[in-house]
């Protein structure tokens, strides 16, 4: 894969849309840093790229402002301990504002791109 | 639980809390990312190594990450200024001649300005001790449209009575008292006051209790000071009695030690020290009275004005009285008290103030010269990255670093510094009071200030500089501009300092003109005190003339006295009793003269010249006609073409008589023959034209309170002790107050105009020795930077003069400048002190001439040692030092 392609088939992410997508990610359960960077990877057929380096000063940014919580856990049948996040209820009123926050975006940019669609 | 996670999430906003913990945590949370990464990608097909790079590749350059994630834990706020203020100190370590320059430029100018401010803290801006002291009023009777003291005591229970905005008043009178018994005699401060007085305060004794209308005349409350000394804080006083000009009183309390009373001038003495209830007076033409009130909850000031306005319009109706006008002047006792002392406070402060505003320009010039040495660091950390608000932030740190140590130092000279002022105060003035009753000390106001003013000064001096050494595009070379401007700032730095020496010049020339002034007699070998006889020991004037006569005939009888004499009011203490006099005749003329009761030998004793007719003598006694001695003013005023002597005039004595509601007052009118003319005396003082004195025999016209003049053959202060015991071999229990030589009062005279001299003339100084310091450090900076020029001209033949006065024109000329806009700021500000100025103009070329010569002639030397470096460069060093 050359940079070239990359710039062309990959969205980089805002910021406050990078927490959304990592609270989103967390409502399915408690995940570590590798782990939730893979999942938003996967679940957008790679076309969103989280860079790794973007992911934990954003995962240390929410869980200072006491959205996601972390601990030291052993994965089921695992060897190792990885430093899981979840979400706190804080943070789970938080996806929902950002939540409906980003959908009244998508709208609206919506009825301005396609409007034929609205008619 | 729930507290210790709250506690915990409040620490973990400091970068220290758990730091080590945290920081591990990261590692390691990066660490298991990497080793999964390589997993999977092992998992892909990629070798060991490979798959590590990779693994790398994907997260990013860890040390950045773990930058940003640690500026998500918020710690940049502190993080940041802590590197800054490493660096700065390391800095400043670097280069400690420039550093050691800057903190003491620094702390002579923050220093004097905290010393300036404890002082004005005491006596201007701290709160008076009473509560809610806005509310507090004093209230001025009016006459003729001018704002007067004292009112009458009838007037004052109308006042008070007819009066609904003012929830209370309370009147009170000041004087002196004798106390006698247990140790030796002394002369008390005293307060009369109404019952209400200390209520209205809101003062509570700090032992015992305040009096009541019910306690009677002969009760007293002592300040806390006069308890402490002359009674060794005995808590049992309360309740016994100590005798007040020979009568007893009982001690019913003791105020608490903040509280002083008066707040306001009363004849430049000391606040006093004895409470004891006012004596009614039932005449409304005695006014004696001054009234403070406390406005009721919610009146206005504006409510309060209407409603005494009223009050004093019907009773000058009712009582018409040409003394009393129609209305009523209210003054805020917070501002009636500061009011005498408001414009030398800031007089002091604008002259202080403008030390620190040359330390400033001192420093930014110091700041500027370092940042041309410094621009090469700059421009390599302008070249790594860092924002111009980065360096700024930087060097703006360095700035206040060496405000902070600047202000540290001004605290330790400050604290030198106070006590030496706070003793330069004069006596007599309001300041001595006020720094008496609430002492000068550093507090926290104070320290207060001193961070306020460093910071100020990190500001002032430093924003220039620093703009300066972080423009965009860094220049090797230095600029014209940049030159200029630190021209500029020489400029301004000569044009404050000559503001200052012109000030200190004009309070000398006033100072030395006011000791030039003959005050009428010799002041040398002259003593004086003062001995009041009140009580009841010399209830009749015959008795007070007889005990006065009887001291005269002791003091004279001393070997080394030549002669003595009494007369009341002084000369020269700014103490008279003027009143009326009438010159019958066809064409009947009223006059003004100060009253003075003298005994015979008191002009030959003071040495004031008999120009006509006769002294005073032994045989003018108490039942012979009334004679008077006039001074030489008196007789030019109303006898301009006429020989005043053997002429009468019709004089009014006070007399009063005792009535079941009060003392009753009312005047005699009295013939008195003219019998000589004598020299003129500056009664009221040095700086005051002579006026009209009238001095009558105090057999004829005894007065319990004199003043005795002994003329001595040896120094004057050492028969101090001689004088007392004569005194007291007369009578133990006589207090002698006041006693001083008359060089004394002659310096007293002059003391509040030497310590405005003293302050200005030290920051004038200051400013000239800082002044000095930067035009050497501008000159020799520029020679330096010229040094290559200067070897070119050389090496072309120039001569050494040449060269010389190259560099001697550019400080002249910058110097110049400075001069001519300081001589029109001097004169500007000039009307400020003109108040202070005696027998000088506020604009006194000579004064201006003498301070631009001054500074001239310094900036000439300091700029000469430089010019005189730069002539002797050798051309080959020259040449090959670029």
């Amino acid at each position: 894969m050359t940079l070239q392609e990359d710039s062309k088939s990959r969205i980089e992410l805002m910021q406050g849309t990078l927490d959304m997508l990592v609270l989103r990610t967390l409502v399915l359960g408690p995940a570590h840093g590798h782990e939730i960077a893979k999942h938003i990877q996967r679940t957008t057929d790679d076309v969103l790229q989280v860079e790794h380096g973007s992911l934990y000063p954003a995962l240390h940014r929410l869980e200072r402002k006491g959205w996601v919580a972390s601990k030291w856990e052993m994965p089921k049948g695992g060897k190792r301990e990885f430093k899981y996040y979840r979400l706190t209820p804080a943070g789970k009123k938080q996806l929902t504002a950002e939540h409906s926050k980003w959908r009244r975006l998508v709208a609206s940019i919506g009825r301005v791109m396609e409007p034929a669609r609205e008619g | 639980m729930a507290i210790r996670r709250k506690l915990e999430s409040w620490l973990s906003w400091f970068p220290w809390y758990r730091r080590r913990e945290r920081e591990a945590d990261l590692a390691r949370e990066l660490r298991e990312h990497l080793a999964l990464e390589a997993q999977e990608q092992r998992a892909a097909g990629l070798s060991a190594d490979e798959a590590g790079h990779a693994a790398h590749r994907a997260l990013g350059n860890v040390l950045r990450i773990e930058e940003d994630v640690r500026s998500a834990w918020g710690f940049q706020w502190l993080e940041t200024p802590i590197r800054d203020v490493r660096y700065g100190l390391r800095q400043l370590r670097r280069s400690p001649g420039f550093t050691a320059v800057a903190v003491l430029t620094l702390a002579l100018g923050i220093g004097a300005n905290t010393a300036v401010f404890s002082l004005l803290d005491a006596v201007l801006l701290r709160p008076l001790p009473y509560s809610h002291p806005n509310h507090l009023f004093q209230l001025f009777p009016t006459q003729a449209g001018h704002a007067m003291t004292s009112t009458s005591y009838p007037d004052f229970e109308d006042w008070k009575e007819q009066s609904r905005t003012f929830q209370e008043m309370a009147a009170y009178e000041q004087d002196d008292l004798n106390v006698t018994g247990t140790s030796s005699p002394e002369r008390l401060r005293a307060l009369f006051s109404t019952p209400g007085l200390f209520g209205l305060l809101g003062t509570h004794p700090a032992l015992g209790r305040e009096f009541g209308a019910e306690d009677g005349a002969h009760v007293v409350l002592l300040s806390y000071g006069l308890w402490q000394r002359r009674y060794a804080a005995d808590p049992g006083i309360i309740g016994k009695s100590i005798y007040l000009d020979a009568s007893a009183y009982a001690v019913l309390g003791v105020l608490p030690p903040a509280f002083y009373f008066p707040p306001v001038e009363y004849e430049g003495g000391l606040t006093a020290q004895v409470f004891v209830p006012a004596i009614p007076n039932t005449g409304r033409g005695w006014n004696y009275l001054r009234v403070i009130g406390r406005l009721a909850p919610g009146a206005t000031e504006h409510e309060a004005q209407t409603e005494m306005n009223g009050i004093a319009a019907r009773l000058a109706k009712a009582y018409p009285n040409p003394n009393r006008g129609p209305r009523i002047v209210l003054g805020r006792l917070p501002e009636v008290a500061a009011s005498g002392m408001r414009r030398t406070g800031w007089i002091l402060f604008g002259a202080v103030g403008f030390v620190l505003l040359i330390a400033c320009v001192n420093m930014a010039n110091l700041l500027l010269a370092q940042g041309a040495t410094r621009e090469n660091e700059i421009a390599i950390r302008n070249m790594v990255g860092a924002t111009r608000l980065r360096i700024t932030r930087q060097l703006l740190t360095e700035n206040l670093l060496l405000a902070a140590f600047g202000g540290l130092l001004g605290i330790v000279l400050a604290d030198w510094a106070l006590p030496v002022l706070a003793s330069a105060v004069p006596e007599n003035t309001m300041f001595f009071t006020r720094v008496h009753d609430v002492g000068v000390h550093l507090d926290s106001a104070v320290f207060a200030f001193c961070a306020l003013a460093a910071v100020f000064s990190a500001i002032l001096f430093g924003v220039l500089p620093a703009w300066h050494a972080t423009r965009p595009a860094p220049t090797t070379r230095v600029t014209p501009r940049k030159g200029g401007m630190r021209g500029a700032l020489i400029a301004l730095e000569v044009a404050l300092s000559l503001v200052l020496l012109a000030g200190a010049g004009l309070m000398l020339r006033s100072l030395i003109r006011l000791m030039d002034v003959d005050p009428g007699f010799p002041t040398q070998g002259l003593m004086t005190m003062d001995l009041n006889l009140s009580g009841n020991n010399y209830a009749s004037p015959q008795e007070q003339a007889a005990f006065f006569d009887r001291v005269l005939g002791r003091l004279k009888s001393l070997p080394a006295v030549v002669s003595a004499g009494a007369v009341t009011n002084l000369p020269l203490t700014r103490n008279d009793t003027w009143n009326g006099f009438e010159i019958p005749g066809a064409h009947a003329r009223k006059g003004v003269a100060g009253y003075h009761a003298a005994s015979p030998d008191y002009f030959r004793t003071m040495g004031i010249p008999l120009l006509a007719g006769r002294e005073l003598s032994n045989y003018d006694a108490a039942r012979s006609p009334l004679v008077g001695v006039i001074s030489r003013s008196m007789a030019r005023k109303y006898w301009p073409h006429q020989n005043p002597i053997g002429t009468s005039i019709v004089i009014e004595p006070v007399v009063a008589t005792a009535t079941p509601k009060g003392t009753s007052i009312h005047t005699e009118r009295q013939q008195l023959e003219v019998v000589g003319i004598v020299g003129d005396v500056r009664q009221l003082g040095l700086d005051d034209t002579p006026a009209s004195e009238l001095y009558i025999p105090y057999a004829q016209w005894p007065s319990e309170e004199m003043s005795l003049v002994v003329r001595t053959k040896s120094r004057p202060s050492s028969l101090i002790p001689m004088v007392e015991k004569a005194i007291w071999s007369a009578d133990p229990d006589q207090p002698v107050t006041e006693v001083r030589t008359m060089d004394e009062w002659v310096a007293k005279e002059a003391a509040s105009r030497r310590f405005l001299l003293q302050l200005i003339g030290a920051f004038a100084l200051t400013a000239l020795l800082l002044a000095t310091v930067g035009i050497y450090g501008v000159v020799s900076y520029r020679t330096r930077q010229r040094t290559h020029e200067i070897g070119i001209r050389l090496a072309l033949g120039a001569q050494k003069a040449e060269v010389l006065r190259m560099v001697l024109r550019q400080g002249i000329l910058i110097v110049g400048f400075g001069l001519a806009a300081g001589i029109l700021a001097a004169a500007a500000m000039a009307r400020l002190i003109g108040n202070f100025l005696y027998g000088v103009s506020p604009l006194d070329p000579l004064t201006y001439l003498g301070a631009a010569a001054l500074l001239a002639a310094v900036a000439l030397l300091a700029s000469y040692i430089p010019a005189r470096r730069a002539a002797r460069v050798d051309p080959a060093v020259a040449l090959r030092s670029e």
